[in-house]
Order: C-alpha cells, then structure tokens, then sequence
C-alpha cells in the first residue's frame, strides 16, 4: 500500500509538472531559507563573538582617566594612574573578576638589522597573558622568571614578526626595542581584525616582561610602577554591570575617588556591544520568516491536493467501488501530500546546505560572516517542514475520504 | 425457484436536492436467483442507476429491506459495505472507470489489492482474469493504449477476479459502437453460461433479447418484469 501510494504522488507530480513544480518551489525555498538565513544568523553571531573575545574572552578593560567634572571643579581635575599594588589590592578584593592582570604600554622604536618601526610595547605578566589567550605560533610567552628578573626578552605579534624579523630572524635573535637588546622568545599567532577598545591590534604589538617596562622605562611623572590598564576577565558574562560596579568601587577606594566616577575610572567591557546587538531577536526574525515562507509553500501543496481530490473524484469513487476503505483513501492522499512536501523539503535542505557550504568554501575577508550549519538548524528545518507537510496532508486527504463511493455510477 | 441471491423490499431512495427531495425510487419490490441474467430497461431518469446503487451496496436505500444472499445489508457500516462490495460484487461502467495511470493488469488487480491478497497470487488471478476476456497479451498497456472495446473488457476481467456472487453492469455498452457492443454483450452472455449472476441496466433493446428476464422500471417503481428463459 505504502509502495503503491508513493507511485501515485510521484505520478501526480509529473502529470501536474508546472503547478507541482510551483507549489514545491515555495517549499524549497522555504526550506532552503530556514538554513539558510538562520545559519547566516548563527555565522554573524559567532563572528561578532570571535571577533570581540580574540583579545580575551568576557574581558573588561580598566584605566585611569582625570575626575570627573561633576565631582570636582574644573580646575582641580588630576590626572589618575594605577600602579602594581592597586592591581594586587583588586585582585585580593573582587569577586565577580576571577583573573586580574596588569599592563605597561610604550610606543618604542624597534630595530633588527637594518630595518626598523616603531611598535606598540606591552609591558606583561602571567595573568594578564592569562586572559588575553592568545595563542603562540612558537617558543614561549613571558615567564614569571622573565618577570621576576626584569629580563630583556620579547615576544612578537605576527605583523611586527614579518615587518622586523622577515625571514632571516627567528626565536633567538637579538632586536633592539628603544635602542636596547632584547631576545626574541616566542611568537604570536596572527589574529587579525579585533574588535576592542583602544583599536590596537595584537598583531603590532610585542610583549616583555612588565618589570622590564618598569626598569628600562619609567615614567617620567612618578617612581611608581606604573600599570597603563588593567584587564579582568568576569566570572559571568551576564554579570558585566555588577562586575564593572565591583571593579570600579574596590578601584575608586585605592585611588580616593567617588565610586561612581566614572570619567575617573572608565571600563570598557565588549560584551555590552555584543548584547547590544540583537542576535537572539534576530535569530527569531529569521526564524518566523522562514516558517512564513514554509507555510506559504504548504497552502500551496494543500490548494494544489485539493484540486486534485475533486479532480480525481470518480477514482476515488472506483476505488471504494471495488472494496476499498476510507481509511485506504485517506493514507493514499495523506501520503500523497506529505511525499511532494517531503521531496521539496529534501530539494530544499540540499539547496540550503549546498549554499552554506558554498559559501563557506570561499575565501572570505576577516569581518564578513558565513553561515555556519549546523544539525539542529537542519533539523529544525526540517521538522517545520514535516509539520507542514502533515498539515497540508490532512485537509484533503480527509476530504477525500469524505467522497461518496455512489460517484462511480454517476458521469459527469 | 431457488433461494433468491437478492431481495428487494419497499425499497425507497430519496435524494437531497436544495431544500425538497429527489424520490428515485418508491417502494420497489424484486427477488433475483442465482444464474439469472436480468435485464433492467426504463426511460432515462426512471431509477436504473439508483437500483445499481442500492444492489451494489454503494449507498443504502432510503427506506425498505435489501437482503443480499439472505443477509440483511441494513445494519452494516461504511467498511462493512466495502467489504461487501469487496468480496460479492464486480462492476462495469459505462465509462470503464479504468484508472488512468495504470496499466490493464494492475487495473484488474486492484480489488485483490484491497483484499489483501498477496502480490503473487494477485498477479496469476488477474493474468487468468485477462485471458478470459481475451486480452492476455495487453497486461502491460495503459487504458490509453487500448480501444474502448478492450477497455471495457479489462473492466469486466476486473469485475471478475473476486470472483462476485453479481455482476452489475450499468449501460456497459453506451460508450461503445454497435459491433463493439456486441462482442461485449456476447462476452457478458458466456459469462452468464458459465454461471455468473449478471444485472444489466441499458437502454439499449437488444440487450432484453438476450437476457432471461427483463425487468422495466419506471418512476422508481418496477412497471414490467418478464421472464424469458426460453431466449437462453
Ligand atoms: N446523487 C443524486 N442526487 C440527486 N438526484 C439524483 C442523484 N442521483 C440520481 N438522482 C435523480 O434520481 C433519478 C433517477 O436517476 P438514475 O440515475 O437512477 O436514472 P437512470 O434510470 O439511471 O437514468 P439514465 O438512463 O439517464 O442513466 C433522476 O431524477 C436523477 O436526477
Ligand atoms: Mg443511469
């Protein structure tokens, strides 16, 4: 029974080619638009995500700024910094930061051989490389001895590597950073594009120990270490608020500013973009329209079956003539509809996964997303598809077997 | 006389139409026999194919009693009267009602696929089937393929495979040219020598020549029955 009804909708099918054709169309693409538009939501959110965490994932960015107008008069308002003990007093204070890291920034001339730029210098230590997480290419990343001895050592991002060291240097050879020697230890893994706060790109920087900054650079207004930003990562990334609240209070009391200040103590946390961008919303959008298309395409399949009930009203009366039963008419209907929905939803999911696929395989600039597949979309796609299918199914095949089997005597 | 294959009591059918009814047919009285091979005449509209309907256990009477091999058909269900039509009675229409998309053989096949009969079997009824109408070699075309006259006898081969305790056949010549109508009606006849329970409704007069009873019906009533066993 179930062979001979799948015989009867492929046959319907290619008598009916132009309208089939039609109606499936709106279930192939229907089908076809749930992969893919909700991949391609998926593909811009993982993109914004890799984006914003490639420089450390649920980072907020703390540093000193002046104190704020409404705090103060104008004319009182000091310059601010942070040094290694307010960095040790937040880590002994925060809850809702599970790392805190310090760093030292300097724009230095850099030299190898005869080729020379002027990079961006990040004095580092262990937490603070802890929380960016970026990986290394090869050697090693700034060592707590490297730290505790001030050691002239240096590890490049991967565009100063190609700018400075091209392909005569390696990890051991010697560079000059503000004119001084410094050891290559380790390389950093290209990153590309970021989206962070001060727009520097890892790729230009080259890391050494903070101590290091601290000795061979001092700042000219102090003799206190000086640390240019603080990083933290948060405990949870939903607590971004709280957490920026926490850090800047336990900040405020070491620096003797109002807790609230925060032109004196800004943070930057790039999670607040990314909530800020409504991907769920948009998820759902794209959700809701591709189930509209999907069920467009199913009135269609249900229009198209019904027509074909009535037209093949005297068939139908044959059979029951002969010893069918209703629910026979019934099945061969319901088979009927579900099968040209089920080979157009096939059609469809191909299409769309072909698509992403596609997609995927090209060469695509670092900020431009591409879907990104996966089964439960599949899945999803095909379900909705499956009740569509079940509810165009329904109608007609019950209409069908609604059919009087007297019609076989009468002609039309 | 034998005990009556059919009996048909006050049998009335009325139908709907808009807000009055149709009286097809009004209190209608007939008792067939095994073997019979009846010929229902009367003008167009009289009720022939009501009558069909009734005996063919498509719908049920309005009103009065149908036996049908001394059971009584008023109590049972839709798939009961399927089973019935299943399993007790071949028709032929005057259109054939071939389907399309199939070919001869699986046209006959068809009530044996509701049966429930398994596929071999099904094949080698429907192949004896066929032979019988003499068209043991048109298995494998489509009604399209075939003139009307082989149409109606792969509609007849299909009346056949279960074997029926009746044929109905209703104007299974209207559709037909005279010679071709013939050799249906000659098909029909030897089916009746060989022991089949043939009705037939037709306008057509010399059909009542060949049968052995001819009934007329007019207004839903029966106005004329003749018995002919001498034209056998
Ligand atoms: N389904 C129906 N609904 C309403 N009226 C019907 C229906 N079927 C038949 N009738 C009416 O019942 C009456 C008998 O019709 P029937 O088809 O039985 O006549 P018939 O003798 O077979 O005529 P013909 O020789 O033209 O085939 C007619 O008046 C017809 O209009
Ligand atoms: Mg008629």
């Amino acid at each position: 029974m179930v062979y001979e009804s799948l015989r009867q909708a492929l046959r319907t099918l290619l008598r009916h080619r132009a309208r089939a054709f039609l109606t499936m169309f709106g279930v192939v693409w229907g089908t076809s638009a749930v992969i893919f538009l909700v991949s391609w939501g998926d593909g811009v959110r993982t993109m914004l995500e890799v984006g914003f965490f490639k420089t450390g994932k649920n980072m907020g960015e703390v540093w000193a700024g002046r104190i704020g107008e409404d705090f103060t008069p104008a004319a009182d308002r000091r310059y601010l910094w942070f040094n290694l003990e307010d960095v040790e007093a937040l880590r002994r204070r925060t809850r809702l930061a599970s790392r805190v890291g310090a760093e030292a920034w300097e724009m230095l001339p850099a030299a190898f051989g005869q080729r020379a730029l002027t990079v961006d210098v990040r004095g580092m230590e262990q937490h603070s490389q802890e929380i960016r997480g970026v990986p290394l290419v090869a050697g090693r990343r700034i060592s707590q001895a490297d730290v505790s001895h001030r050691r002239r050592v240096v590890v490049l991002g991967d565009r100063v590597r190609r700018k400075l060291l091209g392909a005569q240097g390696g990890i051991g050879s010697w560079i000059r950073l503000g004119g001084k020697p410094f050891r290559v230890v380790g390389m950093l893994r290209p990153m590309g594009s970021q989206l962070n706060q001060d727009r520097m790109q890892i790729d230009d920087q080259v890391w050494v120990p903070i101590s290091t900054v601290h000795a061979n650079w001092p700042a000219w207004w102090t003799h206190e270490p000086v640390v240019s930003k603080i990083i933290y990562r948060m405990v949870d990334r939903h607590q971004v608020d709280a957490a920026e609240r926490e850090v800047r209070a336990i900040l405020a009391d070491r620096l003797q500013v109002s807790a609230t200040d925060d032109e004196a103590i800004p943070i930057w946390s790039s999670i607040h973009m990314l909530n800020q961008i409504p991907v769920d919303q948009t998820r759902g959008m794209m959700w809701t329209l591709s189930i509209a298309t999907l069920v467009i395409g199913g009135i269609g399949v249900l229009t198209m079956m019904l027509d074909a009930v009535h037209e093949r009203r005297h068939e139908i009366g044959l059979r029951l003539a002969v010893g069918a039963r209703r629910r026979h008419v019934l099945f061969q209907f319901f088979v009927e509809t579900f099968a040209i929905t089920a080979l157009g939803g096939l059609m469809g999911t191909l299409l769309g996964v072909g698509g992403c696929w596609a997609l995927t395989q090209l060469q695509v600039p670092d900020m431009i997303p591409v879907p990104e597949l996966s089964a439960s979309i599949v899945l999803g796609a095909l379900g909705v598809m499956g009740s569509v299918g079940l509810l165009a199914g329904v109608i007609p095949a019950w209409r069908a077997a609604q059919i009087e089997p007297a019609i076989a005597l009468r002609q039309e | 006389m034998a005990r009556p294959l059919i009996a048909l009591e006050g049998i009335h059918k009325r139908y709907p139409m808009g807000a009055n009814e149709v009286q097809a047919l009004r209190g209608l009285d007939l008792a067939i026999s095994p073997g019979e091979f009846v010929a229902i005449m009367g003008p167009s509209g009289s009720g022939k194919s009501t009558l069909l309907e009734i005996l063919g256990c498509l719908s049920h009477p309005s009103d009065g009693d149908y036996r049908l091999d001394g059971r009584s058909v008023a109590g049972l269900s839709v798939d009961q009267l399927a089973q019935v039509r299943g399993e007790k009675i071949g028709f032929v229409f005057q259109s054939f009602n071939l389907l399309p998309r199939l070919t001869a053989i699986e046209n006959v096949e068809l009530p044996l696929v509701y049966a429930s009969t398994p596929r071999r079997e099904r094949r080698s009824r429907a192949e004896n089937a066929l032979a019988r109408v003499g068209l043991v070699d048109r298995g494998d075309h489509l009604p399209s393929e075939l003139s009307g006259g082989q149409c109606q006898r792969v509609a007849i081969a299909r009346a056949l495979i279960n074997r029926p305790s009746l044929v109905l056949a209703d104007e299974p010549t209207g559709n037909l040219d005279t010679a071709t109508g013939d050799e249906i009606l000659t098909l029909l006849h030897a089916l009746h020598r060989e022991g089949n329970t043939i009705l037939v409704a037709t306008h057509d007069a010399k059909i009542g020549t060949q049968a052995t009873r001819v009934v007329t019906i007019q207004d839903g009533k029966i106005a004329r029955d003749e018995n002919r066993e001498a034209a056998a």
